[in-house]
């Protein structure tokens, strides 16, 4: 069996203490303007990757972290584990039970704020690539549904940090905008999946409608008797397991077991996680506690790790290209809350609440960033397309709190 | 409160025991009552239902109504028709997996029902107070309403302890996203949370006269019906008032269960789901 030798060894710790501690360190400055973590741990990839180290001592970057060797690829398998936890825990917040709660409005709005923005994006992408500096062919309907995509989503955690922070996270209105969310992850990860597929990457790639049916099968299967044989066995963990490691080691047991079928059937790993987590998470054996646990686990060891991993392979100032972040921002502030806005309006909003709902679902977040991180891995998108994704991103984290005040101040009292 | 309550029976061994309890809920909302039997009319079935209320001691006020068909869709429809305010039914506990994914006559009234719906789970021949009574403060439109008839209830039998119930929606997502705080804002966070939903109950109850009542306010988390079963079977409550939810129940509820579905698939005890759409109607 291989194994590191001893540089290598001390190599990885010293990765693992610069990363968590800088991402600490630039999360609580975050905190202090009021971000969330994961904008300060994208800066600490910045910073630590070759925009800035890399630029103004480019051997201490080469010595952190080097391209090759077996801390590298250590350090890549530590990333991978993150993706597939974080996959894991954006599942365990879809909560099936506040989806139904909110019936039909949450349907209306998840829709339109979905497919709104998809098609927009999709039809921009489609029509004008050249906007986007995009010349693979080969790749333009894979990279327009992507694009489209990446619009479409809405960051849960970060909208219902905003929800909380105005104070409005139980109001009727925020209960929609959360249950739209969940209802928007489940559905795009579905087409990130079939995305993923078509990008054709590996070798063993399904066909398009094989791919379709057996996400949505999986899906369906794992929600009725996955559900049913979780509902069987959490009881048995918590009574006779010690509380809460047997069921923490156990659910991360089961959510590797869920990523590693989906790949091996060919559907990415990701989509397994996500779906077991969604299982696990729907099922009313997993107290909220138990919930609280395993996120903060996941979201303050390996979150960190991930999000700065971004920055350690990308040159953020040469890959800034100012066009393409206008024409995603302009996609996003239009398409996104115009869907959102006429769902809200649909499901029988007031016009300024329907707004706040619009403002409060165009908030990207993580989801975004693992999705766009994984397309250029797969080679669908340019280092230019992911920065303006990271911009994106960070841009409508900071501007959805502010947007849905000032259209809250509109509305005569919270309900 | 309840003006006009029906009672569903059969001529099943609970028979009796379910007009005993009949009797006693027209004595205490003093109300008129309906008799709703679906299956056979003949001249002995008559004799039958005559000496069976005699027997009860239900002699004024009442009407009996012979129906024939489906019985859920006969008993709901002559509510209907008759203005109905309360309709009372007994049921088993627990729901068979075939009956669970059907529908039995008691579940199928429960989830369609247009009125407040009784379900007894054990009624009695003698007088059975209701001793602990749990009332679900959440979810429904209904859900002061449901506040105002377990007060009253409780006070008219001397209730030893009356827990309302108020849920923490979403309390584990709260709180992850509130994990980039200090250790003391999260436990003020925390502590917030719960009495936030506190003060939304004591709010609700300064508009009931709660006098000689002893009240409990319990905040729980986790699914709310799920948690609210448990919540009744760990304080061995004997009645469960809630009001109706704002929509009727459907197969992908059953798939999917939620709220008042996974009340519905295992009664904890009797429960009262109040639903004053009549009167509005």
């Amino acid at each position: 069996m291989d194994k590191l030798n001893h540089s290598e060894v001390i190599n990885l710790l010293i990765q693992l203490c610069v990363m968590l501690s800088l991402g600490r360190l630039m999360a609580e400055l975050a905190r202090k303007f009021k971000q969330p973590a994961v904008v300060g741990e994208i800066l600490a990839g910045i910073i630590l990757g070759p925009t800035i180290l890399g630029n103004f001592t480019p051997e201490a970057f080469e010595m952190l972290f080097p391209t090759s060797g077996a801390s590298a690829v250590v350090l890549d398998g530590f990333i991978q584990i993150a993706v597939v936890l974080l996959l894991f825990i954006a599942g365990l917040e879809v909560d099936l039970h506040i989806v139904w709660q909110q019936g039909k409005q949450a349907l209306y709005v998840s829709l339109v704020s979905l497919i709104v923005p998809f098609v927009a994006g999709f039809i921009v992408t489609w029509f004008f690539p050249e906007i986007f500096d995009y010349t693979d062919q080969s790749k333009q309907l894979v990279f327009a549904m992507f694009i489209g995509t990446v619009m479409a989503i809405t960051a849960l955690p970060v909208v219902a940090r905003v929800l909380m922070d105005l104070e409005v996270f139980k109001t009727r209105m925020g209960m929609l905008i959360i249950a739209s969310a969940m209802i928007i992850d489940l559905v795009g990860w579905i087409i990130f999946t079939i995305i993923l597929n078509m990008m054709g990457s590996n070798s063993e790639s399904l066909s398009l409608s094989k791919t379709i049916w057996i996400s949505i099968g999986f899906t369906v299967l794992m929600l009725t008797v996955g559900k049913g044989l979780i509902n069987k066995a959490l009881p048995w963990i918590n009574k006779r397991l010690a509380w809460p490691g047997g069921l923490l080691s156990l659910s991360l047991a089961i959510c590797f077991l869920g990523a590693a079928f989906t790949e091996y059937i060919g559907i990415h790993s990701i989509f397994g996680a996500f779906i077991i987590g969604v299982a696990l998470g729907d099922s009313k054996h997993l107290s909220e506690r138990a919930k609280e646990i395993i996120h903060q686990f996941i979201n303050n060891i390996f979150a960190p790790l991930f999000f700065i991993s971004i920055g350690l392979g990308i040159d953020f100032i040469s890959a800034f290209n100012l066009q393409i972040i206008l024409v995603l921002l302009v996609l996003a502030f239009i398409f996104k809350v115009l869907g959102a806005t006429v769902g809200a309006r649909m499901g029988g909003l007031s016009k300024y609440e329907s707004m706040a709902v619009g403002f409060g679902m165009n908030t990207h977040g993580t989801l975004e960033v693992i999705l766009g991180a994984i397309a250029l891995n797969e080679g669908l998108i340019t280092d230019e397309i992911f920065v303006a994704i990271l911009v994106m991103v960070v841009v409508t984290i900071i501007a959805s709190a502010p947007l849905m005040k000032y259209c809250l101040k509109f509305v005569p009292t919270k309900n | 409160m309840f003006e006009r309550i029906a009672i569903a029976i059969a001529f099943s061994p609970r028979l009796q025991t379910l007009l005993a309890e009949a009797n006693r809920i027209q004595q205490l909302f003093d109300s008129e009552l309906i008799i709703i039997h679906v299956g056979s009319h003949t001249q002995e079935d008559d004799m039958k239902m005559e000496s069976s209320l005699k027997e009860a001691g239900l002699q004024e006020n009442i009407k009996v109504i012979w129906e024939s068909g489906d019985p859920a869709k006969r008993i709901l429809s002559v509510c209907k028709k008759e203005k109905v305010d309360l309709l009372v039914a007994g049921a088993l506990k627990k729901e068979d997996f075939i009956n669970y994914y059907l529908g039995s006559i008691a579940r199928k009234i429960l989830r369609k029902a247009d009125c407040s719906v009784l379900m007894l789970t054990e009624p009695s021949l003698k007088s059975n107070p209701s001793q602990r009574m749990v009332i679900h403060a959440e979810d429904s439109p209904y859900a002061t309403q449901a506040i105002k008839v377990g007060t009253y209830i409780g006070k008219i039998q001397s209730t030893a302890q009356l827990h309302i119930v108020r849920e923490i929606k979403l309390y584990g997502l709260a709180m992850s996203v509130s994990s980039e705080r200090t250790e003391d804002e999260l436990s003020e966070i925390r502590k917030n949370l719960v009495n936030e939903e506190i003060k939304i109950v004591e709010d609700i109850l300064k508009e009931v006269d709660t006098k000689g009542l002893k009240i409990n306010i319990k905040v729980i988390s986790g699914k709310s019906g799920f948690e609210l079963a448990n919540f009744c079977n760990r304080t061995k409550s004997d009645l469960l008032i809630v009001g109706a939810p704002n929509r009727k129940m459907g197969i992908f509820d059953r798939v999917f269960p939620h709220d008042l579905e996974y009340i519905f698939a295992d009664l904890p005890c009797d429960i009262l789901i109040v639903n004053p759409k009549r009167k509005n109607g």
